[in-house]
C-alpha cells in the first residue's frame, strides 16, 4: 500500500490539493496564533467596513467586518476550524460504519446483504439535505451534533460504492484459495479483501470530506448548524446576504472560502482516484 | 493475381523508446480460394498479422518496413478511405470471442442490416432476404426469429455462425479468420470448422487461418506458415510440414501435444518459453537457440536466414537436417504404487440452484449436479472431463467447501464432510486442497510469492516464524522448478505457466493427500502446458498424492490420469479406465468429445461424429 | 417487453410501500424526540395548565407513542396530515400549494443540467487525447466543487445585485396577478393567455434553475465522458471497425446508445438529489415553493408541517427512483429479454 501512495505524490492534482489542504488545516490548528482578533469581538462602531484594500477599509481589519463589527479575517480562518473538524470527523466516522457493513453484506452475501441492502435503501430514500435539517431539528445545534448528523446520512453512500467493489474483489479465486488454506472469517477480510478495497476507501473519504464541509456551511446556512457563538462560514454567508448592497466583499469571501476547500478536496480524491486504482491507470482515464 | 501478398513486412513495437519487431520480414504469398494457416504460440505475432491487414495495430505499434499486397495495391500505403472501403466488403474478419463481437443493446437484425447497407443492397426487404439467406447456409435454424434477437440471447456457437455469416454476406476476396473456435466449446469446434471450410469453398475466397493448433491447421489449410519469436521459422504445404517438420520448433510443437493414440509417449518439454518483446531487444543470434536441443554455437551468433529445402517448403534453421531425430521415449511412467484404498470417496452427491424467484412465481430449480458418484484412491489421477456448463466445477466447488451439496456425501479419508457436526474447514484444509484455474484471479496481486505460497502457515492459530516460511517457500519453489529468486516477486511480474506453478506450490504446502486441478492447463500455451503436465507427474512420482483433473480437453488428461470420468449436464455419463475411453468410447457425448480433437496424424481423415446444434 | 416493465414497476411500487411505513415512522419518531411540547405552542401564552392539558388530550399526545403514530398513519390515508401549528392551516393543502412550484424549478433546472451535461460530455469526449481534455477535466473537478447554494448565491450577486440583469426574488414581479388552474404557473399563465406574466414567470425562473442546473451537470458530463471511453474499449466497436464502419457511425449508432445506459441511470439518481437542492435555492431566492414552506416550519418546529414535507419529498424521490429503474428495463435489452 505504501507504494502506490508514495507513486501518488508524483501526480500534479494530488499535490495541488495536498498543498491547499495543508494551507487551510494550517490555518484551523494555528487559528488562535493567525487571527488577528478574536472571532467573537464586536465593534459597534466600524460595522460593515470593508477589506484594507478598498477605500474606506481599515488596516487593523484586512478583510473589513461584519454586521456587528466582528473581524471578517478572524472569523474565515476560525470558520476554517469548524470546517476541517467536521470534515475529518464526520467522514471517518461515516467510513468506519459504511465500510463495515459494506465488507460484511459484500463478503458473506445472503441474507445478510439482503437485510443490510434493505436497510441503506430505506435509508437512502430520504433526500440527503431533508434528512440532514431534520436530524439538527432533533439533535438540536452543536459542532458534534453536526458531525453525528453527517455520519448518520453519509454513511450509506460509503457502503453502497464500496459494497460494489467488495463484491468484485471478493470473486477473485485467491479469496477463496484463502479460505480453503484455513483462513477464518476474519482473517480472509482483513488480510485478502481490505488491502483491494483500501484505495478506493481513501478516495471516497477524502470526496467525503469534500461533502461534509458543504453539508456543513448549509446547515449553518439555515441557522441549524454548530450554533451562533461558533464561527462558521455558512453563517458569515446568511449574515452578509442582508447586507450585500453595503458590503459585497462580506457574501464573496466566505463563498471563495468554501469553494476552495472544497475543490481542494475533489482534486485530491480525483486524483487519489487515478493513482491508486491500477485498472484506471492501465487505460490511461 | 495472389490474393494477399506479404514482403518483407515488419510491424514494431515501441518498447522503453526503443522499437522492437513484434513480426520480422514476414513474406508469403496467398493465392484465390487457398487457406493458409499462420500458426504460432501467444506472443509469436500472428494476430499481429490480421491486425496489420486492417491497419488497426494497437497503440506503440506501427508497420516499419515491407509492403501487404492485396489484389495488387499496396494495403500499407493506401488511401485511409479506400482500405476503410475495403474493409468489411472485400476483406473480412472472424473474431476470435464471439459474445462479445456484436452490439449487446442492437438486434442481429439491426446490425446485418448496417452491415449489408455498406455494399449497396438496395431495398430493406432485400436486405432482410439477404441476411436470412445468409444465416441459413450457416446452418442457423429459425432464421427469422434469430433476426428479431439480442446477441446475449444466442449460445456461443450460434454467434459464431451470425459473425462468419456476416464475413461471407459480402462475397469476400480475403477472410481473416483469428482462432475462431478457441472460446467456444470443444463440441463445436469441428462445426464451425467445417462450416468456415464450407463457405470459403463456395464463395472461392482466400482464407488466413490463425491458430494455436498444429494438428487443426494440418487438416484445414493448404499451407501452413510456423511462427516463433515475430519470424516464419518454417513455411510449406500443410501436410508435408506436419508430417516432416523441418524446423527443430516446430517438430517439439508437435511432441508436446498430447497424443490421443494407445501408446503413451512422453511429452516433449520445451525449458523456458517463448522470449517476450522486451527480452527481443537484447537477443543475437537464432530467437529459439535458447529453448532448441540442436542448438550449436553458430546459432547463437546470427539469426539463421531463410532457406528453401523443396518446392514451395522453406525453414529458417541452419540445423534443420537433424530435426527428425528430435523424439521422446516412450514414458518410463513412474507412478506410485497405490495401496487402492479409497482417499475420496463420493456418493450420490446433488447439487440444486433455486432460479426465477419471483414474488408470485415459484422457485425452478436447476440441477448443477445430478448424483455423482465416484471414488479416488491414494496416489491416482482421475480426469474429470465435460463441457463448460456441464456440472464439473460445481463438483470441484462442492469438494472444496465453497458450497454446500443438496444431496449426498463426501468422504474424505473416512470422515463425512458433509456432516454438519464436523469441523469441515479444519480437515479439509490439511488433506484437500484446489488449485485454481484463472492464473490471474488466484494469486493475490499484492502479495509476494512467499507470502502466497506458505499461506496456509498463516492461517488460525498458526504462527510461523519468518524463517520456517522463507525455508518452506525454497523447498517448494524448488519442487515446482522455479528458481530462488522467485520468491520476493510480486505475481505481476509471473508469466502465465509461472503462475500455474505457484499455484500448484500453494497448494502443495501442507502436504495434501488429495488435490483438485480446476482447468489449470487451460488457456496456456501447448508448450507451457506440457511443462506443467510434466511437472504434476514427477510430483507424483515424488511426494505422492492423488488428483481430480478437471479438463475440457481430454487430448491433456489422457498424459497424465488413470480413470476417466466424462460429464454432461450435470450427470456422470461415462466412468472408465483411459484406455476404454480412447479405444472404445460408449457414451455419445464421450464420442463427441473425442472427435472434437484433430488427429496426430496429418494424413489421417478427421471424422467428425456430430452432435445436434445447439 | 411491456408486461416486464409493468411487473418491474408494480415490483418497485409494492416494495416502496413498506419503504414509505418506516420512513414516516422513523420521521415521527425523530421528530417527537424534540423537548417541545405542540399542545402548549397551538395555545396563547397565557393559557392556564389545565388548558394546555386539555389540549393535549385533544391532540392525542398522551396515547403512547406506537399509538399516535398509528392515528397519524390513518388520518394520513384519508388526506388528511394535521393542521399546521404555526400556520393554522391544513399541512396537506400548504404542501398542495407548494409542491407545483417546487416541480416546475426542478424540471426546468434538470433540463438545463442535461443539455449541458450531454453537451459538456461529448465536447470532453471530443476533445480526449488533446491538451484540452485535461484542461477540461480539470475544470470540470473546479465545477462540481460548487455546490447549488453556492451558484445560487454567485449567480444572484453576479446577474441581480452587481449586473442587474435579472430578478432574483420570488416567483413573478409584483403586482402581476397569479392564475391559478393547475397549479403550475408557467402553464397557468399560457392557458389564460397572459404572455406578461408568462414571461416574468420566466425571467424568475432563470437564476434559480441555472443554480441547481449547473451545479447538477459537472457529474452527468464526466459519467457521459467516462462511460464512453469504456463503451470505446468494448470488443465490438473495434469489430464494428473492422466491418469497414466510419468512426461517426459508430459513435452515433453503437457507442452513444450503449454510454447513454449508466449515464441515464446516474442522471436519474441525481434528480432526486436536485430535487431536494431546490430547498436550498429557493430560500436563496425566496421562491415560494415547498423548501421555503420546510425552513419556515423547521424554525418554527412545526412538527405536522414538517413530516407532511418531507414525507412529500420522499414520496417524489421514491417516484423518480421508480421510473429511472423503468427506463433502464425498457433501454437495456439484457434486462428486458431472457
Amino acid at each position: 500500500m505504501a507504494g502506490p501512495l508514495f507513486r501518488s505524490l508524483r501526480s500534479m492534482r494530488v499535490l495541488i490539493a495536498l498543498g491547499m489542504i495543508l494551507c487551510i488545516a494550517g490555518c484551523a490548528i494555528f487559528a488562535g496564533w493567525i487571527a488577528p482578533h478574536d472571532p467573537g469581538d464586536q465593534n459597534l462602531l466600524s460595522i460593515l467596513t470593508p477589506p484594507a484594500w478598498v477605500e474606506g477599509g481599515d488596516p487593523s481589519y484586512p478583510l473589513g467586518t461584519d454586521s456587528l463589527g466582528r473581524d471578517v479575517m478572524s472569523r474565515l480562518i476560525y470558520g476554517a476550524r469548524t470546517a476541517m473538524l467536521v470534515a475529518f470527523f464526520a467522514s471517518i466516522g461515516a467510513m468506519i460504519i459504511g465500510s463495515i457493513l459494506a465488507h460484511i453484506s459484500g463478503y458473506f452475501g445472503g441474507a445478510i446483504d439482503w437485510i443490510i441492502g434493505r436497510l441503506v435503501d430505506v435509508w437512502m430514500s430520504f433526500p440527503p439535505v431533508i434528512l440532514s435539517l431534520i436530524l439538527m431539528v432533533g439533535l438540536g445545534v452543536g459542532l458534534g451534533k453536526v458531525i453525528l448528523a453527517i455520519v448518520l446520512v453519509d454513511w450509506t453512500r460509503f457502503c453502497r460504492v464500496l459494497r460494489s467493489e467488495v463484491l468484485i474483489v471478493t470473486r477473485n479465486d485467491y479469496v477463496a484459495a484463502a479460505r480453503l488454506l484455513g483462513f477464518t472469517h476474519w482473517q480472509t477480510i482483513v488480510r485478502e479483501v481490505l488491502p483491494a478495497t483500501l484505495p478506493l476507501l481513501i478516495t471516497l473519504v477524502s470526496l467525503e470530506m469534500a461533502i461534509a464541509v458543504v453539508v456543513e456551511a448549509i446547515l449553518s446556512f439555515v441557522g441549524l448548524g454548530v450554533g451562533a457563538d461558533q464561527p462558521a462560514w455558512g453563517q458569515m454567508i446568511a449574515d452578509a446576504r442582508q447586507y450585500v448592497y453595503q458590503s459585497p466583499w462580506n457574501l464573496l469571501l466566505p463563498i471563495a472560502a468554501i469553494f476552495l476547500t472544497v475543490a481542494a478536496f475533489n482534486l485530491l480524491g480525483d486524483g487519489l482516484r487515478r493513482t491508486l486504482d491500477v485498472r484506471l491507470a492501465e487505460t490511461g482515464r | 493475381m495472389l490474393a494477399l501478398q506479404a514482403k518483407g513486412l515488419t510491424v514494431t513495437a515501441r518498447i522503453d523508446g526503443d522499437d522492437v519487431p513484434a513480426i520480422r520480414a514476414l513474406s508469403f504469398d496467398l493465392a484465390p480460394g487457398k487457406i493458409l494457416g499462420l500458426v504460432g504460440e501467444s506472443g509469436a505475432g500472428k494476430s499481429m498479422v490480421g491486425r496489420s491487414i486492417a491497419q488497426l495495430l494497437p497503440a506503440g505499434f506501427m508497420i516499419a518496413a515491407g509492403s501487404l499486397l492485396f489484389e495488387g495495391e499496396d494495403l500499407v500505403r493506401m488511401a485511409p478511405a479506400r482500405r476503410r472501403g475495403l474493409l468489411g466488403r472485400a476483406i473480412a474478419f472472424i473474431p476470435q470471442a464471439p459474445m462479445t463481437a456484436l452490439n449487446p443493446v442492437r438486434t442481429i437484425g439491426a446490425q446485418f442490416d448496417e452491415h449489408l447497407a455498406r455494399f449497396g443492397e438496395a431495398g430493406r426487404k432485400q436486405r432482410r432476404e439477404r441476411a436470412l439467406a445468409m444465416l441459413a447456409a450457416a446452418r442457423l435454424p429459425q432464421a427469422g426469429d434469430l433476426l428479431g434477437q439480442y446477441p446475449h440471447q444466442l449460445s456461443g456457437g450460434m454467434c459464431q455462425r451470425v459473425l462468419i455469416a456476416f464475413a461471407f454476406a459480402s462475397n469476400p476476396r480475403l477472410v481473416i479468420a483469428d482462432e475462431p473456435t478457441t472460446a467456444l466449446d470443444v463440441t463445436m469446434h469441428p462445426q464451425i470448422l467445417r462450416l468456415i471450410a464450407e463457405m470459403q469453398r463456395r464463395h472461392g475466397t482466400a482464407v488466413i487461418f490463425i491458430t494455436h493448433d498444429l494438428r487443426l491447421a494440418a487438416q484445414l489449410c493448404d499451407d501452413v506458415i510456423v511462427m516463433y519469436a515475430g519470424r516464419a521459422v518454417e513455411s510449406g504445404p500443410a501436410r508435408a510440414v506436419l508430417s516432416k517438420p523441418a524446423h527443430p520448433y516446430t517438430r517439439c510443437l508437435q511432441l508436446a501435444n498430447p497424443s490421443l493414440r494407445s501408446e503413451r509417449r512422453a511429452l516433449y518439454v520445451m525449458p523456458e518459453q517463448m522470449p517476450s518483446l522486451r527480452q527481443l531487444r537484447q537477443m543475437l543470434g537464432c530467437h529459439f537457440a535458447p529453448r532448441c536441443p540442436l542448438a550449436a554455437e553458430d546459432c547463437r551468433r546470427s539469426e539463421p536466414p531463410q532457406i528453401e529445402i523443396a518446392a514451395g517448403r522453406s525453414v529458417a534453421c541452419i540445423r534443420a537436417a537433424a530435426t527428425p531425430g528430435i523424439a521422446t521415449t516412450r514414458r518410463a511412467t513412474a507412478v506410485p504404487d497405490s495401496s487402492g484404498r479409497p482417499v475420496l470417496q463420493v456418493e450420490k452427491l446433488a447439487k440444486h440452484y433455486a432460479i426465477d424467484r419471483g414474488l408470485f412465481t415459484n422457485a425452478r430449480t436447476f440441477a448443477a449436479v445430478k448424483e455423482a458418484s465416484f471414488n479416488i484412491a491414494e496416489n491416482e489421477f482421475v480426469a474429470l472431463v465435460g463441457e463448460s456448463g456441464s456440472g464439473k466445477s460445481t463438483i470441484a466447488k462442492l469438494l472444496v467447501g465453497l458450497e454446500q451439496p443438496s444431496g449426498g456425501r463426501i468422504l474424505l479419508n473416512g470422515e463425512d464432510l458433509t456432516d454438519p457436526s464436523m469441523r469441515r474447514g479444519a480437515l479439509r484444509a490439511l488433506s484437500l486442497q484446489m488449485v485454481f484455474q484463472d492464473p490471474q484471479s488466484a494469486l493475490n496481486p499484492r502479495r509476494r510469492v512467499t507470502n502466497i505460497v506458505t499461506q496456509a502457515m498463516e492461517a488460525g492459530s498458526r504462527h510461523a516464524s519468518w524463517e520456517e516460511r522463507q525455508r518452506r517457500t525454497s523447498e517448494l519453489l524448488a519442487e515446482v522448478g522455479l528458481s530462488a529468486d522467485f520468491a520476493a516477486r510480486l505475481p505481476g511480474q509471473l508469466s502465465g505457466g509461472q503462475r500455474q506453478r505457484v499455484n500448484i506450490a500453494r497448494a502443495l504446502c501442507s502436504i495434501p493427500k488429495i488435490l483438485i486441478a480446476d482447468e489449470i492447463v487451460s488457456g496456456l500455451d501447448v508448450s507451457i502446458q506440457a511443462q506443467l503436465l510434466n511437472l504434476l507427474a514427477r510430483l507424483r512420482a515424488e511426494l505422492g498424492f492423488a488428483m481430480l483433473f478437471i479438463s475440457h480437453d481430454l487430448s491433456v488428461v489422457a498424459d497424465l490420469c488413470k480413470n476417466v470420468l466424462v460429464m454432461y449436464r450435470g450427470e456422470i455419463v461415462d466412468q472408465v479406465p483411459k484406455e476404454a475411453v480412447f479405444a472404445d468410447p460408449q457414451h455419445a457425448h464421450t464420442r463427441a468429445l473425442l472427435s472434437s480433437v484433430p488427429p496426430d496424424e496429418p494424413e489421417a481423415a478427421w471424422t467428425l461424429r456430430t452432435r445436434n446444434v445447439s | 417487453m411491456i408486461a416486464t416493465v409493468v411487473q418491474l414497476i408494480t415490483r418497485r411500487l409494492l416494495a416502496a410501500i413498506p419503504i414509505l411505513l418506516v420512513v414516516s415512522a422513523l420521521l415521527f419518531g425523530v421528530l417527537r424526540l424534540l423537548p417541545i411540547d405542540p399542545a402548549a405552542m397551538s395555545l396563547p401564552p397565557t393559557a392556564t395548565i389545565a388548558e394546555v392539558e386539555a389540549k393535549r388530550r385533544e391532540m392525542g399526545l398522551d396515547r403512547s407513542l406506537p399509538e399516535q403514530y398509528l392515528i397519524w398513519l390513518r388520518d394520513a390515508l384519508h388526506g388528511d396530515f394535521g393542521r399546521s401549528i404555526a400556520l393554522r392551516r391544513d399541512a396537506g393543502s400548504l404542501v398542495a400549494a407548494t409542491l407545483p412550484a417546487t416541480i416546475e424549478l426542478a424540471v426546468a433546472a434538470m433540463a438545463i443540467a442535461a443539455l449541458l451535461g450531454v453537451g459538456g460530455g461529448l465536447l470532453m469526449f471530443h476533445l480526449r487525447g488533446t491538451l484540452f481534455e485535461a484542461v477540461a477535466d480539470f475544470a470540470s473537478i473546479l465545477l462540481l466543487s460548487i455546490p447549488e447554494f453556492l451558484w445560487g448565491l454567485i449567480l444572484l450577486f453576479v446577474f441581480g445585485v452587481a449586473l442587474q440583469l435579472l430578478p432574483f426574488t420570488g416567483e413573478v414581479a409584483p403586482g402581476l396577478p397569479l392564475p391559478h388552474i393547475t397549479g403550475f404557473l408557467l402553464l397557468d399563465a399560457l392557458l389564460v393567455g397572459r404572455f406578461d406574466v408568462f414571461l416574468s414567470a420566466c425571467q424568475h425562473l432563470i437564476l434559480p434553475a441555472f443554480a441547481l442546473g449547473l451545479a447538477f451537470s459537472p457529474t452527468i458530463m464526466r459519467v457521459l465522458r467516462s462511460s464512453l471511453f469504456d463503451v470505446y474499449h468494448e470488443d465490438y466497436i473495434q469489430q464494428a471497425r473492422l466491418r469497414g464502419l466510419s468512426e461517426g457511425k459508430i459513435l452515433l449508432g453503437h457507442a452513444l446508445k450503449n454510454a447513454s445506459l449508466p449515464t441515464l441511470t446516474l442522471a436519474g439518481v441525481q434528480f432526486g438529489i436536485l430535487f431536494s437542492g431546490t430547498l436550498l435555492v429557493e430560500v436563496i431566492y425566496s421562491y415560494p415553493g415547498m423548501g421555503n414552506l420546510m425552513v419556515d416550519a423547521v424554525r418554527n418546529a412545526d412538527l405536522p408541517l414538517i413530516q407532511a414535507i418531507a414525507l412529500t419529498y420522499c414520496i417524489v424521490v421514491l417516484m423518480i427512483n421508480t421510473a429511472v429503474d423503468g427506463l433502464y428495463v425498457v433501454l437495456n435489452p439484457k434486462l428486458r429479454v431472457r
